[in-house]
């Protein structure tokens, strides 16, 4: 069955994004982390709480019942509130509900909310499917990541500092991003220190604390009707959502799921890996920036280490890879990743990024993954 | 006192030892670990597979020494490796020794890993550098 493009024909659009910090655990409620989000992305629409229809919450972390007793603080309106849940993606898939939302003609104003703290694990729900493996608990995601960077280093004659220049890059981005959990600029020595797995070292490893995003969809009609700045709205104009598939043993089966869904994508935007101007991807560890660079189509297969050290995927190159910091720097909170990356691409296609700013930025693209493995992709562009 | 595999439904204490994967009678697919569910290609359930052996033994397509570990077994630095068996299915695994690059061939052993609360000693499958 081919699936209606919702999205070509009811467009929608990002018109407000707002975010606490990502940081270490605090003191902090859930609460005040999603309520600071949520009342700067109602500033930045220049809408009232009032005016939205519909909530959706992408968290993995809270456990149940996590959207009202903070979303009622901004006034009890009775509208209907949903939890997401989507591993790393809850943020992403949160985002995806309310385009679909909004794209159906079921309401012309919806918050996508992203929200989380650290718990003492993930709770990750694979693990207790009754299926037990050999490696017992010797593999955890890091040493996965550092497995498929031995895989992919082997293959391509790709060198240890050629991947740590990839948190090179995003550590120097995060640098300039006030909400980035990691603010320091890191040299490739410093980069190098402290082994973690492979050749993964701690600061090519996401650091996973607390924060909150959140981002307002709105309609045409919602944008007509409540006199939104039109100059300022972001279009979507891709959604894709897919899971694992049987690829053959040993191909990395996250690079495929990322080839998959990104193709998902471009199809459904009309547009190629070559139109993208920034894309915030899931680079939770240093490899999966390489992995996914050539996955999505933005370079050949082997090239992506060459094109990292030649800047091309710097702000200022022809495509930004993770404006924001990425996950390596911004960081990886888990439901507000996904609305983070939306919001630091609304950003960028406004040309309201300041010092990270790409120049000229038109296309972007959100990419997530997560246990399951799941893959979320999003294409943003200026109407 | 006795020597038991952690897993007994994984492993067959032959030497060397045999890994029990399944194999799906409708489409053929062998797989390891034995899904107690479905199939994931064809859908069939799992009262329909037929158990496998997968002889220990394989080629390894990945490695990694881990240096940080949140747990205190196994003690770090370990190397884990992503094998190929020669049998189809891919597994991850503990690889034990000096030497071990992608493209070694590795062959599985008991590891003894633990003792339970009598005295029985619980071991893992780990695998060696063979060539």
């Amino acid at each position: 069955m081919n699936a209606p493009n919702l999205l070509s024909d009811r467009p929608v659009f990002v018109v407000g994004i707002g975010l606490h910090r990502y940081q270490r655990r605090s003191d902090a409620t859930y609460v005040s982390l999603g309520l600071t989000a949520v009342r700067e992305a109602l500033g930045d629409a220049g809408i009232e709480w009032t005016d939205v229809e519909a909530a959706y919450t992408g968290t993995a972390l809270l456990g149940m019942g996590a959207s009202r007793i903070m979303l009622s603080r901004l006034g009890a309106t009775g509208i209907p509130m949903t939890q997401v849940e989507n591993a790393s993606a809850s943020g992403s898939s949160s985002v995806a509900q309310a385009c679909l939302e909004v794209a159906s003609g079921r309401s012309d104003v919806v918050v996508a909310l992203g929200v989380d703290k650290p718990r003492g694990g993930l709770g990750a729900a694979p693990g207790e499917a009754g299926i037990d493996n050999l490696e017992g608990g010797s593999v955890v995601p890091f040493t996965h990541f550092a497995l498929l960077a031995s895989e992919y280093m082997n293959l391509h004659e790709v060198t240890d500092d050629q991947v740590a220049k990839v948190a090179v890059k995003n550590h120097r981005n995060g640098s300039q991003n006030p909400f980035a959990q990691r603010q320091k600029v890191r040299t490739l020595e410093e980069v190098l220190t402290e082994p973690i797995s492979g050749s993964l070292t701690r600061l090519q490893c996401c650091p996973v604390g607390e924060g909150a995003a959140a981002v307002i969809i709105v309609s045409e009609d919602g944008i007509n009707r409540l006199q939104i700045d039109r100059s300022r709205a972001i279009q979507v104009v891709a959604s894709a959502t897919k899971t694992e598939g049987l690829y053959g043993e040993g191909v990395g089966i996250d690079a495929a799921l990322t080839a998959e869904t990104g193709v998902a994508a471009f199809e459904e935007a009309g547009l190629g890996p070559l139109d993208l101007d920034v894309l915030e991807v899931h680079d939770a560890f240093a490899i999966e920036e390489l992995l996914y660079a050539e996955a999505l189509g933005l370079c050949q297969p082997g090239e992506a280490a060459s094109r990292i050290e030649s800047g091309d995927f710097d702000i200022g190159g022809s495509c930004a890879f993770s404006p924001s910091g990425g996950l390596l720097a911004m960081g990886h909170p888990i439901g507000p990743t996904g609305v983070g990356q939306i919001a630091e691409v609304v950003r960028q296609l406004r040309g309201e990024a300041g010092t990270r700013q790409q120049p000229d930025a038109r296309v972007g693209m959100a990419h997530m993954v997560g246990i399951g493995a799941v893959c979320v992709v999003h294409i943003l562009r200026q109407p | 006192m006795t020597t038991e595999p952690r897993h007994p439904h994984l492993l067959k204490m032959t030497d060397p030892p045999t890994i029990v994967g399944h194999r799906c009678v409708a489409c053929e697919r062998v797989a390891f670990p034995p899904d107690p569910y479905g199939c994931e290609k064809c859908g069939s359930p799992a009262s329909t597979f037929e158990q496998w052996d997968l002889q220990a033994r394989g080629s390894v397509q990945a490695v990694a020494t881990v240096h940080r570990h949140h747990r205190s077994t196994p003690v770090t630095p370990f190397t884990v490796g992503v094998i190929g068996l020669v049998g189809g299915p891919v597994v991850k695994a503990i690889v034990e020794g000096d030497g071990v690059v992608v493209g070694s061939t590795v062959e599985g052993f008991l590891a003894p890993d633990e003792q339970d609360d009598d005295g029985n000693v619980i071991v893992d499958l780990h695998f060696r550098v063979v060539e």
